[in-house]
This record gives structure tokens, sequence and C-alpha cells, in this order.
């Protein structure tokens, strides 16, 4: 049995947890764009004409998406069995806020999808 | 930018005044303010600056096939030294270039990471040891613009400037032979 406070603790944290996801979906796009750079992976296409360069970025964007939408269902799921004024307060914020880091990981990471990716 | 800034100006002096005027207060209740002036109109100009920059970016590249000029910019602790392929012309924080024609600056460092940047003309790019950068600038019309520094390397990088002379294409050449001869 998980007491109030720690329960607390946990939903406070999940204020952040839309945002987080967004940081660390940064550093992996931006990490794995310069090592792909480095490594030529923009030259020639693998498949559909689409580089590996291209296709690895896809591939990453599409993994974090996902769980940013995970995150927004999972905060849903968790609203229903809220009990106190503030479990509830803390429940639509964080679930708010993953919808915002959402919409801002689509607006700020969908150059991986369009943008010319290396020097060439 | 001017422009853009005007608008946004006017657009909130507008919202402003509407407040004191009795029948257009009851309209901006806080919820459409917030919704209005802090969600849509900065997403709406967001939007707009983030696609006029990914579009100046993908022309800052140097893409291979069109006719480009190629000057080698070298920076030094703290001074900018621009070199002419094909002349032996070298100068010392005062570059030249033609006028209407895509450069590609070749851009390294001796020593630490400067960063080379010409506001009027575009984008800046990090000055590397051991390392070539290369960015594609143009001059649309000749005349003296400003270049600095862009990334802190030490005590004397506030007045690390140079000064860029954009020469009618007919001037270019004469530009550069007096420099040689200096
Ligand atoms: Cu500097």
């Amino acid at each position: 049995m998980i007491d109030a406070t720690s329960r607390r603790t946990v939903l406070l944290l999940s204020l952040a947890a839309g945002f987080g996801l967004w940081a660390v979906a940064f550093v992996v796009l931006y990490a794995m764009l310069s090592v792909g750079c480095a490594f030529g992976w923009d030259r020639g296409s693998l498949v559909l004409g689409l580089s590996l360069q291209r296709l690895q970025l896809l591939l990453l964007l599409g993994i974090f998406l996902a769980l940013h939408v995970a995150l927004v269902v999972g905060l849903k799921a968790r609203q229903s069995r809220a009990d106190a004024a503030t479990d509830r307060f803390l429940r639509s914020a964080a679930r708010l806020a993953a919808i915002a880091a959402l919409a801002a990981s689509v607006f700020t990471y969908f150059g991986a999808v369009v943008l010319t990716t290396c020097n060439p | 930018m001017l422009a853009g800034a005007t608008v946004i100006f006017l657009a909130t002096s507008l919202a402003l005044a509407g407040a004191f005027i009795p029948s257009v207060r009851p309209l901006l209740t806080p919820k459409r303010l917030i919704l209005w002036g802090g969600l849509v109109v900065p997403s709406l100009g967001l939007a707009a600056l983030v696609a006029g920059a990914f579009a100046l970016g993908e022309r800052l590249l140097p893409r291979q096939g069109a006719e480009t000029l190629r000057i080698e910019v070298v920076a030094r602790q703290f001074a900018w030294e621009f070199r002419y392929p094909g002349t032996p012309v070298a100068t010392r924080d005062v570059l030249h270039i033609p006028v209407g024609r895509d450069i590609d600056f070749a851009v390294t460092s001796e020593d630490v990471i400067h960063s080379f940047w010409i506001p009027r003309l575009g984008g800046k790019i990090d000055a590397i040891p051991g390392h070539e950068n290369i960015v594609r600038l143009r001059a649309d019309a000749p005349g003296t613009y400003g270049g600095i520094c862009a990334e802190y390397c030490g005590e004397g990088h506030a007045p690390m400037r140079f000064t860029v002379i954009a020469h009618a294409p007919e001037d270019y050449e004469a530009a550069l032979t007096s420099e040689a001869a200096r």
C-alpha cells in the first residue's frame, strides 16, 4: 500500500513527465543526427528513397511520439481513481502538461522529417 | 521584422484600448485573453518564424553544382584572416566579396572555437580547430557590412570584429588586385 505522501510525490513528479520526455527526445535526436552525419548515413538510399539517416530519425521520432501518446493515455486512466481534490488537480495538470509536451514534440521535431540533415 | 513588430504592437495597443471602452470591456474575458493572447497569437507567430528559419537554413547549405565562389576564413585569437583561392591575396579583418553571387565560406580556426557571423547576410557558423565548416552567404546590395565573432573565445572576443565590403562584380577583381599590391 502506498501512503498518501509518496503518492503525491509521484503525482508531483508526473507534472514534469511530458516535458521530461520532450527533453530526452531532444538529446537523443540531436545526438543521433550528429552520429549519422559523422558516419555518412545521409548518403544514398536504403528503402523507398530514404537514407539510413532519415529512417533512423523517423524511427526515433515515431518511438518518442508513441511514448508521448502513451503518457497522455496513461495519465487519463489513472484519473478515475483520484480521491482528494489536490490529487485530482495534480492529475489533470500533469495530463494537460503531457498534451502540451506532445504538441511541442510534433512542432519542434517535425524538421527531422523534412529538413536536410547534414552539410552536403 | 519591423513590420511584424508593428502589427503586434498595434494589436496589443488595440486590445489594451478596448479595456477602456465600456461596450468592449465585457468581451475581454480572462479566458479569451489567455486563449488568444497567450496561445493562438504566439503560436501563429512562432510557427511563421520557425517556417522562415527552416527555409532560410536550407538556403545556407552549400549544395553541389551551383556556381559559387569559395573564400577561406581562418579565425585566431583575436583576428580574422580571409584567403581568396586562385589569388595570393590574404586580408586581415577586412573581407571583400562580390555582390549577387553565392559564396561558400570555408571556416576554420587555429586555436579555440570562434564563430563567423555577418548578421545582415544570414546565419553564423562555428570556426573549429582542425575542422572545416562551410556556410553559403550572399550579399544582394553593395556596401559595407559588419561581421563579428559570435562565440566567446577569450578576453579579446568582444572587439573581434571584421568589415565586409561588398563590391559590384566589375569592381571585385580590382579590389583584390589593390589588396595584393599592398
Ligand atoms: Cu570570439
